[in-house]
């Protein structure tokens, strides 16, 4: 059976990269520390390949044909796409991809009754990929990736039951699916609380955020999953903070399990509240 | 809340989507709007709001908010320490101009 030797809850904020260096030095600091410490733990669990869940943002499908869940199949993952590289403002990249990986999953969520779309061309990558691919310097790292974007935001999109659903199933196909010995990697790539494209476009609710990052980091996922609700992210920034479901879906392939946070910021110009979580897996 | 009024419909959102995927019709957006425009099964409402950068209208027909903040960037500019900036002060100052969505 494989092994799940890393999980981590991650922002993804554009303006993380692109207004950094605009940004205040106590601001700075939380970003650094939070993905300083984010890579020095990922070189620590040494994984094969990282499956990454991430909002899709809208950027690889219509509206009208909207998959909730899509693989990508590619052997390389280059991005950004070109009309969001001045938004990000981060470097372009090529990451290694893992199609035998991807199509397991493909597989192995069928199996499970899990519906997803997979796609073997290089997907559209915004920030969701994006960025931490590059803060974490995973093009250059030899981990292989398995992008995974999710639907957070085309109504009606999978509530925080059905994502843990879907981790668990995730978490079973590692075990029981994938080569003996594999080192198996998960981030879920999302922002805390933001509205993107809403009115509240500079809203950001520090209260929301903290508690989310507390109760990611207690385990108690029965807390997680009655209060973690759509309503609840929306009233936190309609159209964003719901992305925090790729986060669930790591949570439920790891199931309970403590973590801790690097730190918390805001900053109005990031239009996001910017905070992590990793769940350490090695000494469990 | 953003998505009371949401309407998969509207033949906007495949304009905007386009205008990502397509780096000539994008040029072609910003040098002859309407011809664009032109290509797309728009409601004569939906046209109108986009032709007068009326967002709250846009919405309030149904119009997806992470394609309207799209939508914005694509005339007001997508850079994220210049055009990026204005397009999110212009949105947001058409959206609280009226309406009830949001």
């Amino acid at each position: 059976m494989a092994e799940i030797v890393y999980a981590a809850g991650i922002p993804h904020a554009p303006a993380i990269v692109g207004l950094f260096s605009k940004a205040p030095p106590e601001t700075q600091k939380v970003v650094e520390d939070t993905y300083n410490g984010l890579v020095r733990e990922l070189k620590a669990a040494q994984p094969d390949v990282l499956i990454i869940f991430a909002n899709d943002h809208l950027t690889n499908s219509r509206i009208s044909a909207y998959p909730d869940f899509l693989i990508g199949m590619a052997e390389k993952h280059a991005g950004p796409h070109e009309w969001f590289k001045p938004w990000i403002g981060c470097r372009d990249y090529v990451a290694k991809g893992s199609p035998e990986v991807a199509a397991a999953l493909f597989r192995g969520m069928t199996k499970r009754g899990i519906r997803m779309n997979a796609e073997r061309r290089n997907l559209n990558f915004d920030d969701n990929i994006s960025v931490p691919v590059t803060l974490m310097d995973l093009d250059t790292s030899g981990i292989a990736i398995v992008p995974v974007l999710q639907n957070c935001t085309v109504p009606p999109f999978p509530d925080q039951h059905r994502c843990y659903a879907v981790g668990q199933a995730v978490g079973d196909f590692i075990r029981n699916d994938l080569p003996v010995g594999m080192r198996v990697g998960l981030i879920g790539s999302g922002g805390l609380s933001h509205e993107p494209g809403g009115a509240r476009y500079y809203f950001i609710d520090e209260e929301f955020d903290r508690w989310f990052l507390d109760l990611c980091a207690s385990g108690d996922h029965r807390r997680l999953l009655k209060e973690l609700t759509i309503e609840r992210m929306e009233a936190s920034g309609s159209g964003g903070t719901a992305e925090l479901l790729a986060w669930v879906v790591v949570q439920g392939a790891i199931g309970e399990r403590v973590g801790h946070s690097f730190g918390y910021t805001i900053h109005k110009d990031f239009r996001c509240g910017v905070g992590a979580v990793s769940w350490p897996m090695m000494a469990a | 809340m953003g998505f009371e009024n949401f309407d998969p419909s509207l033949a906007g959102h495949d304009l905007v989507q386009d205008l990502k995927w397509d780096k000539e019709l994008r040029a072609l957006f910003a040098c002859d709007e309407a011809a664009v425009l032109d290509r797309y099964a728009l409601r004569p409402e939906e046209r109108k709001a986009i032709e007068e950068r009326d967002f709250r209208t846009l919405y309030d027909l149904g119009f997806h908010p992470y394609l309207g903040g799209q939508l914005a960037r694509f005339i007001y500019g997508n850079d994220a320490g210049g055009g990026a900036i204005t397009a999110v002060n212009k949105l947001v100052e058409s959206l609280q101009r009226k309406g009830t969505s949001t």
